[in-house]
């Protein structure tokens, strides 16, 4: 029994819009951080979920390579945007003593 | 099926070899990349000069030599032949080689301002260098790119460096907030796009726009998507109503940072909105972008109206000109085309480089010799103690609010006239009025400048920097020029 595409895609869309939801929801921004990551690895499971429909689709020329090469992409700069993420928390921590994004409100109208 | 796969991949990864081989290295792929190619090894040299004692003396003729191989490199692409490179991911035309121009004068503008204004910070100027450039690389591969994968490759080259720039002064809390604001919602906006990318991948079975069958344009999956990566441009734009970020990010940002991404980052994500619309966005989407297009200016305009401080008040007129040129974006859905849309977006954003760089670029100024932040009180009377530089200020302003004679104005009524001619007469009509309320905010700042004391304890500087003072020059020249005698500008982009 084979799990169709689409149901992928479906299970990639929920989990997108679970980060986005923690996102907006969420006031730690190391829990923030995580919604985040859900989000980028919701986006690489559609993409494989994707090229994997244009692989089993009749007619197709070869593998659809795209789809896993974008995710390659996803997965490096998911790892640079954590570094530099976690570096600016330190750098919020040593100035406020809280990684609350409540507190970060200096700047406003 | 796995074998099957394997099979099929290196068969055709066989027959691609030998063909891709011999187009990368060749000088059409060269001189198509050229720039990128400079700017990657000069951020190679910058990390060199950092790490070998001895060489951090050149740094500065480095960032300056690589900007000066790369304008020649962009000046080449300008009058060549259209190549496309990579399988049609990257194209070089006169468009992207003036974007690219564009892009080196927003890095120079911006860093020469930037000269003596940190100081606990200075030690490690070399890596403010370093990110700027590699932003500056990101930008270039932005405007060139006619691929969602490469878009996104040169996006998170501008954006990281970004992130980083903006909490570059650490122990400042305001600067690491602002880092931090920009981080967390261009992070959201960089998933976003993910997402939209895997939905158009899924509905068209392609990444790249020319391989895009417009057949597959209709279907739900393409429509979420091109709605997701639209979203995600507009955030990086500051389109309402992901505009949000934008006022306190400039404000706290280091100045000489908030003038690079209120230019550059602008500058690039409208080069790549363009083709990105014209290659996704299907027709009925033109009301509904005139519509945000309007809303845009209205928010801008109307709160710049209440702000003292000068670099929130750019901020928000930064803003109405996203609105103004996103007004463009959805004119490009009718009679005039993509080429004409993209015409008009070119000349408005080399106008609004050089008019907010100027702009913020003395703001940056002040601000370091006073130490304090710029607000329309503090630069009270300016004319009566530095003449030039307030006529500079003002002739920015002006610039900004679409006077004729500026660059500003000749923007304005290109993009205007492409609304016209797009059967949008009245949200242009709207548009010119909502652009005569913004009239209100530059003027205030021009009446502070020439018809109002100074203010007891807010002294103005009483020397000007002579490097900030001749690029604000250099600036101003600019600008009128491309208001006066814009002919030669517009005829190459033909």
């Amino acid at each position: 029994m084979t799990v169709p595409s689409e149901h992928l895609l479906i299970l990639a869309g929920i989990l997108f819009a679970v980060g986005a939801a923690g996102f907006f929801l969420r006031r730690n921004v190391i829990v923030v951080l995580m919604c985040i990551e859900l989000m980028l690895n919701a986006a690489n499971l559609s993409f494989l979920a994707a090229s994997r429909m244009h692989t089993l689709k009749a007619g197709a020329l070869g593998p659809a390579l795209e789809g896993p090469i974008f995710a390659i992409f996803v997965i490096v700069i998911a790892a640079v945007e954590a570094a530099v993420g976690l570096a600016l928390v330190i750098a919020l921590y040593r100035n406020r003593q809280s990684v609350n994004l409540e507190d970060v409100s200096d700047l406003k109208d | 099926m796995i074998a099957a796969m394997i099979q099929a991949s290196t068969t055709t990864a066989d027959i691609m070899k030998a063909g891709l081989m011999e187009e990368i290295f060749s000088e059409r792929t060269l001189q198509a990349t050229g720039p990128f190619m400079a700017l990657s090894f000069g951020i190679l040299l910058l990390v060199l000069a950092e790490i070998v004692p001895g060489l951090q003396l050149l740094r500065k003729l480095i960032f300056i030599a690589t900007l000066g191989v790369a304008g020649w490199c962009a000046w080449k692409t300008i009058g060549a032949p259209e190549a496309w490179v990579f399988e049609d991911t990257y194209v070089a035309n006169s468009t992207t080689g003036w974007w690219t121009m564009l892009f080196l004068a927003a890095t120079f503008i911006a860093w020469l301002f930037g000269q003596r204004y940190y100081k606990a910070e200075s030690a490690l100027e070399g890596e403010h260098d370093l990110l700027m450039m590699s932003a500056c690389a990101g930008m270039v591969l932005m405007a060139g790119s006619r691929d969602l994968l490469v878009f996104f490759v040169g996006l998170e080259l501008l954006s990281v460096p970004l992130y980083t720039l903006s909490a570059f002064q650490r122990s400042r809390r305001e600067s690491v907030e602002a880092g931090l604001k920009y981080f967390v919602l261009g992070a959201f906006a960089a998933a976003t796009y993910l997402f939209g990318s895997a939905l158009v991948y899924a509905g068209t079975g392609t990444l790249t726009f020319k391989a895009i069958n417009p057949a597959d344009l209709g279907g739900p999956l393409v429509i979420a998507g091109a709605a997701l990566i639209a979203a995600s441009l507009f955030f990086k734009v500051s389109v309402f109503p992901f505009h949000m970020w934008v006022p306190d990010v400039y404000q706290g940002a280091p100045a000489p940072v908030t003038t690079f991404m209120a230019t550059g980052t602008k500058a690039a994500a409208f080069a790549f909105l363009v083709p990105a619309a014209a290659a996704l966005l299907p027709y009925e989407s033109k009301h509904l972008a005139a519509v945000i297009a309007l809303v845009t200016m209205a928010v801008g305009n109307f709160g710049a109206l209440v702000q003292t401080d000068l670099k929130r008040l750019l901020a928000y007129s930064g803003v109405a000109h996203a609105g103004t040129l996103l007004l463009a974006i959805a004119a490009l859905q009718g009679e005039p085309g993509p080429d004409a849309a993209m015409r008009a977006v070119l000349f408005y954003m080399a106008a609004y480089v050089f008019t907010a760089g100027g702009a913020f670029g003395l703001v940056t100024m002040l601000e370091s010799q006073t130490g304090r932040a710029v607000t329309i009180d503090s630069i009270k009377g300016l004319a009566a103690k530095r003449p030039g530089i307030a006529a500079a200020l003002a002739l920015f302003m002006l610039s900004l609010g679409g006077i004729p004679a500026t660059g500003g104005f000749l923007g304005k009524y290109l993009v205007f006239s492409l609304a016209v001619r797009s059967d949008l007469l009245v949200v242009a009509l709207i548009g010119i009025v909502l652009s005569v309320v913004a009239l209100a905010y530059y003027l205030r700042v021009i009446v502070a400048l020439y018809m109002q004391p100074e203010m007891d304890g807010k002294p103005v500087p009483t020397q000007a920097r002579a490097l900030s003072g001749l690029v604000a020059f250099a600036c101003a020249v600019m600008v009128l020029a491309l208001g006066l005698v814009p002919a030669w500008f517009l005829d190459s982009l033909r």
